[in-house]
Order: C-alpha cells, then sequence, then structure tokens
C-alpha cells in the first residue's frame, strides 16, 4: 500500500455537512450533542476546515445552530431525505467538487477522505461501499450532478444510489477502506443514545492513546488480514500484548488463527519481529513510537 | 528385520549384471537411511578419487525405515553420489510415490555403477532387473520420459524417476525428476547422464513390516494431527514462496547476484501477490498431510510448481521483476531437469559479468532482462554456444573467464548459494560455508538460529559453532529416518520421539541419546568423504564478495562480514564438532564415533 498523505484540498473542493435531519431515535438534535467539550456540529466542521476551505452546513428551514465558521444554508423544502441535502449543499457550494458528510459522523477521518478525493479526477461520484452497503453521505460529488439530483427529486428518488448508475461513480471497495479506517470508524453514525455513548467511549479512549506503529502482515497472516499493513494507535508503555490485543479488536479474524484467544500472545508458528531486527514473542516485549511490528511464520524453511 | 529390507541391489551398466547383497542391521542402526545410508554407501563404493563422471562413480538412491509407514511425509528417497559440481558428497532427496514403490522392491539401497553403451533406462519389477534400450527417449523432459515409459511398459503402477536433456547433457547442476519433484543440488542428474542413464522405473510389491504396528499408528495419528496446526500453516496456506516478501523486509533476500540483500520489486513478485493473482492448485507428495506444493498458472495456460528458492533465484537474483517470467524459467528448467538455485545463481553471475564487459558475446545478458533470461535456459540445457560455458556451473566459468568474473562467482566448494543473504545471517554465513555438500541450506538449517531471536543475526560470534552443529546433526537424522523437515516443528521432543517412533519402527530400544549419536556419526562420515576426495581447509570458505563489500540497503544497511569474523566462527564449529584447527577429524573423534573401522 502507498501511503496516503493528508494533503489540504484543492481550492475547488468544499465540504458539505448534513444536518437537518430528524434527530427521532435521538430524541434531541444530534447537531448540538456535547462532544469533545463542543456541539457535535462544530466538532465536525472544525475537523473539515483543517482541509477544506469551504465548508457548508445543510439545515432545516427553522434548525437551530450554534455559530459556525461554515455558509449554513436552510432546505427550501424540509425533510427530502439525503438527496435533498446532498442537493441543497452542492448548488451553495463553490467547489467544483464537494466531500459530503452528515453531523452525526464524530470521527473524521482525513486520510480516507484524501484517498476519495484523489479518485474524483476521472469520475463524478466517489463512494465508499461499507459492510454491504454505498455510504452515500460519507462521499464525493462533482457539482455536475447538480441537475441530475434535482430531477431525482422532482421524481419523488429519495435515495441517492439511483445516481450512482447515471453518472460515473466510483466505489471505493471495504479493502481499500481498511486500509485507512480499519475500523470503519467514518462511518460510525450516531443514531441512538446508546450509539452516542458509545462514540463518546471511543473517542475518550482514542484520546489516551498516543503512541502510534505499523503493523506488516507477511504469509498466511496477510492472506488472513487481506491487508499488508495497519497502523495502531496504543496506550504508552505498550507491549506486544497491547499490539496483539489492538489487532484483535481490528482484526478479529486473526483471533485463533494468528493471535491467541487471551487477544495477548501468537499462536505457535507465528512470531514478530520488531523494525526488521528483533524476533520477539514475549508479549511484555516493549513497544516504541513508530516501530513498525512484522508478523510472520516463526519457520523460515523452505 | 522390521522397517527395513536389509537388502541392497547394485547394478553394473558397463556389464548389464545385477547383484543382491545382504545390509547388515548393524549398519543399519549406525547410518539409517536415507542420506545415512547413502553417505556410507558412497564411502564404500566409491573409489577415492573418483572422477564424478567415471563410469565407477557410483549413483546411490536409498529408501529409509520411514517410508511406507503411512507417517505423513516420510515418501522420501535420497540420491547420493560425489558431485560434478562440488567434486564431494552430493546428497539430494526427493519424494513422493516413487519413495514408496522404490522400498516395496524389496530393497533399502540401489547402487548403480558403470555405464552403459547407449542410452537405457532400468526397469525393476520386484525380484527382476531389466535394461532397457532408450534412444527413443532421448531429449525428452522428465515427465514426458515418465509417461512414455509408463506407457511402453503398459502399467500405471509404475514409478519414474528420470532425467531431461540437461542430464543427458551432463550439465554440472542437472536433476533427478519424478513426478515433478526433483532430487535437484549438486548435480545428481548429470552423474546420471554419464552413465547413459535415462530413467530408473520401478513397481513392487514387497512391504516391509514394523514391530509394533499399533504404537506406530498411534504416533501416525498423533503428528498427522500436530501436521494440521498452526506449527504448519505457512506450508499449508502459501508455501515456501511465502519467504520472499518477508526476506526482502529483513534484508536477507539475494538480489542481483548478492550485490543487494533487498529487491525493489519483490512485493509484485511475492508469494501473498502470487497467491491472489496466480494461484492454480496446491497439491502434495504421497503420504503428506501437509501439502506444500503450489502450483501457479502462467499466460500460457500451463501450471507451474514454485518454491521460494527457485522464486529467489530466477527472481531477484537475476533482477527478474515479474512473475509469469519467473513462471517461465521455472517450466524451462523442469523440463531440460535443472537445478533452479544453481541455473540463477550460475546466470546471475553472467549477467554481472556481462554488465562489466567480461563477457562480450553475451551483450544481452543482464540483470532484469527477460528474453536473455529465458533465451539462456535452453542453451545451457544444450551446452550450445554460452550455454557450454553456463552449463558447467559459476566456479568453473569463473575459473574459465578469470579476472574479476572469480570475485562475482557466489558459491561455496562449487555449489551455487541459495536464497539466504550470509551477512544478515551470521549463522547461516557459518552453515554455508562448512557444509560438506556446499552452499546448501538443507543439510543444516542454520537460519533458523538468526530467524528465532536467540542470536543477534547481524553480529558473528564464535559460538554460532555449536549451533550450526547441533542444526546439522538434526538434519542428518531427519534425513535419514526420513521425515520432511516441514514437519520439523510439529515435534516438542525430536530427539525422543525420534527415539520413540524408530524403536517401534524396528524393534530395537533406541534412545534419544543413540539419534543424537547417529546424526554426529552420519555428518562425520559426510567430511570424511570428503577429506579423502582432496578437501582443504580453504574449502570451508565464503565467497570473498560477502567478505569484502557491506549490505547498501534495507533494515541490514551497512552490515557485512569480516574474513576474521568469518574465521572465529569456523574455528568455533571446529571446535563444537571436537575436530583439529584446521577442520580435520582426529582418530578419536572417529573411535568414538564407531567410524574406525
Amino acid at each position: 500500500m502507498s501511503a496516503v498523505v493528508v494533503e489540504p484540498a484543492r481550492n475547488n473542493a468544499s465540504a458539505v455537512i448534513l444536518a437537518g435531519g430528524k434527530s427521532s431515535r435521538m430524541g434531541r438534535p444530534k447537531a448540538l450533542l456535547p462532544f469533545d467539550n463542543e456541539p457535535l456540529i462544530v466538532h465536525i466542521v472544525r475537523a473539515l476546515k483543517s482541509m477544506f476551505a469551504e465548508a457548508v452546513v445543510v439545515a432545516a428551514p427553522d434548525q437551530e445552530l450554534p455559530p459556525l465558521p461554515a455558509t449554513v444554508v436552510r432546505d427550501d423544502v424540509p425533510y427530502q431525505g439525503p438527496v435533498g441535502g446532498i442537493y441543497y449543499g452542492l448548488k451553495a457550494a463553490e467547489g467544483e467538487f464537494c466531500f459530503v458528510t452528515s453531523c452525526d459522523v464524530a470521527f473524521t477521518n482525513l486520510a480516507l477522505i484524501s484517498y476519495f478525493i484523489s479518485h474524483i479526477s476521472n469520475y463524478d461520484v466517489v463512494v465508499p461501499y461499507w459492510q454491504e452497503r454505498f455510504q452515500p453521505l460519507h462521499a464525493v460529488y462533482r457539482r455536475s450532478v447538480v441537475p441530475l439530483l434535482k430531477e431525482q427529486l422532482e421524481r419523488g428518488e429519495l435515495r441517492p444510489i439511483y445516481l450512482f448508475d447515471k453518472v460515473r461513480t466510483r466505489k471505493i471497495g471495504e479493502d481499500e477502506i481498511r486500509r485507512l479506517d480499519p475500523e470503519g470508524l467514518s462511518f460510525l453514525n450516531m443514531n441512538t443514545p446508546e450509539n452516542y455513548e458509545d462514540a463518546l467511549k471511543r473517542w475518550e479512549r482514542k484520546m489516551r492513546l498516543s503512541l502510534t506503529c505499523t503493523v506488516e502482515f507477511f504469509g498466511a497472516a496477510r492472506l488472513l488480514a487481506k491487508t499488508r499493513e495497519v497502523s495502531l494507535a496504543l496506550p504508552q508503555e505498550a507491549t506486544l500484548s497491547h499490539v496483539l490485543s489492538a489487532l484483535a479488536e481490528r482484526l478479529p479474524i486473526l483471533v485463533g488463527r494468528v493471535i491467541n484467544r487471551d487477544r495477548g500472545s501468537l499462536v505457535s508458528g507465528y512470531t514478530c519481529n520488531i523494525n526488521g531486527l528483533d524476533f520477539v514473542r514475549a508479549p511484555g516485549a516493549k513497544i516504541c513510537s513508530g516501530d513498525k511490528i512484522f508478523i510472520l511464520s516463526a519457520d523460515a524453511g523452505g | 528385520m522390521y522397517g527395513f529390507h536389509g537388502r541392497l541391489l547394485h547394478i553394473d551398466l558397463s556389464t548389464g549384471q545385477s547383484s543382491w547383497r545382504e545390509l547388515e542391521e548393524a549398519r543399519l542402526r549406525a547410518f539409517l537411511g536415507g542420506i545415512g545410508l547413502g553417505t556410507s554407501l558412497l564411502y564404500e563404493f566409491a573409489p577415492p578419487g573418483v572422477d564424478p563422471f567415471a563410469p565407477a562413480n557410483p549413483l546411490i538412491f536409498t529408501s529409509a525405515p520411514l517410508v511406507g509407514t503411512g507417517l505423513t511425509t516420510t515418501a522420501k528417497f535420497a540420491v547420493v553420489t560425489k558431485s560434478p559440481l562440488t567434486g564431494f558428497i552430493a546428497d539430494s532427496l526427493s519424494s513422493s510415490h516413487f519413495a514408496l514403490e522404490l522400498k516395496r522392491l524389496g530393497l533399502d539401497a540401489l547402487v548403480i555403477t558403470g555405464q552403459a553403451a547407449s542410452t537405457a533406462y532400468i526397469h525393476i519389477k520386484d525380484q527382476k532387473v531389466k535394461i532397457r534400450e532408450a534412444e527413443q527417449l532421448r531429449g525428452k523432459s522428465p515427465g514426458e520420459t515418465e509417461a512414455l515409459i509408463r506407457s511402453e511398459l503398459n502399467s500405471q503402477a509404475v514409478r519414474v524417476a528420470a532425467i531431461g536433456k540437461a542430464g543427458e547433457n551432463r550439465v554440472r547442476f542437472a536433476t533427478i525428476s519424478n513426478e515433478g519433484r526433483h532430487a535437484g543440488r549438486g548435480g545428481v542428474g548429470a552423474v546420471m547422464g554419464s552413465k547413459n542413464l535415462k530413467a530408473i522405473a520401478v513397481c513392487g510389491e514387497r512391504e516391509t513390516p514394523v514391530a509394533k504396528p499399533a504404537g506406530v499408528e498411534a504416533i501416525a495419528d498423533s503428528l498427522r494431527q500436530r501436521s494440521l496446526g498452526s506449527l504448519t500453516d505457512k506450508y499449508r496456506k502459501i508455501g515456501t514462496v511465502a519467504n520472499l516478501a518477508v526476506f526482502n523486509r529483513l534484508g536477507t533476500l539475494p538480489t542481483r547476484n548478492f550485490q543487494q540483500s533487498t529487491f525493489d520489486d519483490a512485493e509484485a513478485l511475492s508469494g501473498e501477490s502470487l497467491t491472489e493473482h496466480n494461484f492454480s492448485r496446491r497439491h502434495g507428495c504421497a503420504s503428506c498431510t501437509i501439502r506444500c506444493e503450489r502450483l501457479f498458472k502462467a499466460l500460457n495456460g500451463a501450471e507451474q510448481r514454485l518454491e521460494y528458492e527457485t522464486l529467489f533465484a530466477l527472481g531477484p537474483l537475476c533482477g527478474i521483476k515479474d512473475p509469469e517470467v519467473v513462471l517461465q524459467a521455472a517450466q524451462l528448467c523442469d523440463l531440460y531437469g535443472m537445478d533452479t538455485i544453481s541455473t540463477g545463481g550460475t546466470l546471475s553471475w553472467a549477467m554481472e559479468c556481462s554488465e562489466k564487459g567480461l563477457l562480450p558475446e553475451a551483450r544481452d545478458l543482464r540483470f532484469g532482462e527477460p528474453n536473455a533470461l529465458l533465451a539462456a535456459i535452453p542453451l545451457i540445457a544444450q551446452r550450445e554456444g554460452l550455454g557450454a560455458l553456463l552449463a558447467e556451473g559459476s566456479k568453473r566459468a569463473a575459473v574459465e573467464i578469470g579476472g574479476e568474473s572469480l570475485y562475482w562467482a557466489m558459491h561455496v566448494k562449487g555449489l551455487e548459494l541459495p536464497g539466504y543473504e550470509p551477512r544478515s545471517l551470521k549463522t547461516m554465513a557459518l552453515g554455508l560455508a562448512v557444509s560438506p555438500r556446499g552452499a546448501c541450506h538443507n543439510r543444516s538449517g542454520a537460519y533458523e538460529a538468526d530467524f528465532s531471536g536467540e542470536v543477534d543475526r547481524l553480529r558473528a560470534d564464535s559460538g554460532r559453532g555449536a549451533l550450526v552443529v547441533a542444526s546439522e546433526d538434526f538434519a542428518a537424522v531427519l534425513d535419514s529416518l526420513i521425515v520432511c523437515k516441514f514437519l520439523r516443528k510439529c515435534f516438542t521432543d525430536f530427539y525422543g520421539e525420534g527415539a520413540e517412533l524408530l524403536s517401534k519402527v524396528t524393534g530395537w530400544d533406541c534412545s534419544s541419546d543413540e539419534l543424537k549419536r547417529i546424526g554426529e556419526r552420519i555428518h562425520n562420515l559426510k567430511k570424511l568423504f570428503n577429506m579423502r576426495e582432496g578437501w582443504r581447509s580453504a574449502d570451508d570458505w565464503l565467497p570473498e564478495r560477502l567478505l569484502s563489500e557491506t549490505l547498501p540497503t534495507g533494515v541490514a544497511q551497512g552490515t557485512g562480514l569480516t574474513s576474521t569474523e568469518l574465521r572465529e566462527m569456523i574455528q568455533g564449529y571446529y571446535q563444537a564438532r571436537g575436530w583439529d584447527a584446521n577442520g580435520l577429524v582426529p582418530e578419536s573423534k572417529l573411535t568414538e564415533l564407531g567410524l574406525d573401522g
């Protein structure tokens, strides 16, 4: 996998955040949920503004919003579903293409968004496909599709998926996504209070982690993982056991096959090498930030 | 006698005579079968100083006590002779149905001497030996030969080991092949070719009784179960080609004739990538539960078996990055019957010579040039043009060309190096330097210490000697019982379990200490044979490039190996062996091992 560099998006790109949903299952406006000591919508806009010159928030006509460093537009007709939101957002944006997301996706992964944008030059839509579903509310749209969206609205086709058959659409597969967002946090919507609580916990955990390392897979482990490498965020003073535990959570397929069910050690037949130099199997082996950890067969014969 | 037949068949191709002879139980207990028995017979049958291509050089096929027991991975046989590549012992293993049928002939060893007047093949059915005309088989590949002989004999039960055109033309690294597998290293196929012997066809009906069938079956069951666990994942799920990507990352992947230990395009050639894009099917030897063989599909539609050593030697070692080219090159080597490691090693030497102006007649032969590589392989097999030089192997070819080309010939004792970079695997460096067979990764697995973390693989020290000794003796036992190396990790106490197994097969009361001593005895006898054939201390050494250049890339960048370090490791090894400072086996050691008779 070639490294994806998070770069400021070109000036011709905008971010569109759809905030006008009903929040009926949540029981209160999602955009205003406290997250990381600020309203969720502020949290998201702030993250995207680090990448996009322009942010457009699409809100319902009477929706209350905190002050935002973004252009706020209101639906002409409220609650027309995702197609309506995308349509109004794209129409208001100035960029040639827009990254569209919703106001309940707290984990903004700029590397993944950069990856989407890197594919738009030959397409009208770049849309991820995660857990066997298109994710139209975390996708990149060329503004030239606005007339088609308008026609869809007029026909009452409120599902964005109808658009994908009509234009040049690049589907981003799960394998591609996992390289940059192994757990798919980019698609973790908050629809219920339980979802919200879960997201808060994940965020707190993420904030506690301050050491990063890369795990590279070889041989049978790579075939199972279906990826060459993953990045992990770990607590300070992490050991190999922490690495394996985080890997087990990220890639459950490895549990029982490469990682023992205790999630802290390797099964017989596999070993680790740190930075190409030290072969280790001891769960207590110390890991440093930036380490490259290889998981390979313990048998070098052949 | 249990586990063995206690008999040897000797065929003299010059006279056409064959004779059966008893093999004493004491000898079998001292050397077991496989490589051990083969070494013992080589020492007896080869006249001292014999030319490897002389009729008197014996070509010895041996069976082993575990063959036919149903124990997983044990359908194997050994081929032992004096190597035309090294002038020392050549001991190769191959496997599958030929091994089973060989033992069913009712013999433990087949010794072939002499030279047929014209191309012939040997047909042995039960106790009857026939030497048959084989002019019609000249030029045929081993696979074609096998099919034609089975057709001629109108038997699907018959199993055939054959040489290809390379063996007929005495290419010094020709193989003997059976069922797509090869006794690959050391040029055993060239010796067979020198005898005008195209093939050996066997079909037997004698089962070998074991002393305690229930006990053997219980151990077989247990090993079968263990062989299907995570300890063999690598071999069962991807095969040995898995080595390439990780070796590259560890800076141990010999590239461009050992000029580097990393290859920029390694990922495209990796076993993981081949599995994703070219995998055709999995295959295994007879009586094997691991089934490590991987067949990959080439663009021409053919299926090609590929192992790591072939992939490395015809890929990075020659600067080739296209897996399709490697598959085609491997196909050619198999068709002609040539060792892929020595083919790649000799070609990469020629590529370096060509790039540096020492082979003006081979200007196209350059690193990374697929057409030149593919064109050169048939020339070697046919000894045509440049092929006549390359068919001699890198050591002799470099002597012929002279000058700096000697420095680029990457061999030990004449055998080209396998795919383990010695500078970043110091225990392996020692193992390669002192191996009786030449640069060999099979008769010891010294790299295991380097890959285990028990030593610093980038640093040399005299303590490595004991590790190499242990690895060599272990391999000697494994290769004489015979058990496949890919099962070795499944034993929790190899010598203990091996002794118990051998006891139940043979009825002997064999201890783990006795088994260890057998390994040591076999290894010492190999050395004695080499000493008799002119071994000198200078033969235990590595190519000068490895001692002069540091690694330029990868995680081991800057790592080298000095002559002083190598010398110290070798001294440590001689000491651990109980040999003198010049590497000679003292009388006391011979007495201790019962080799003084």
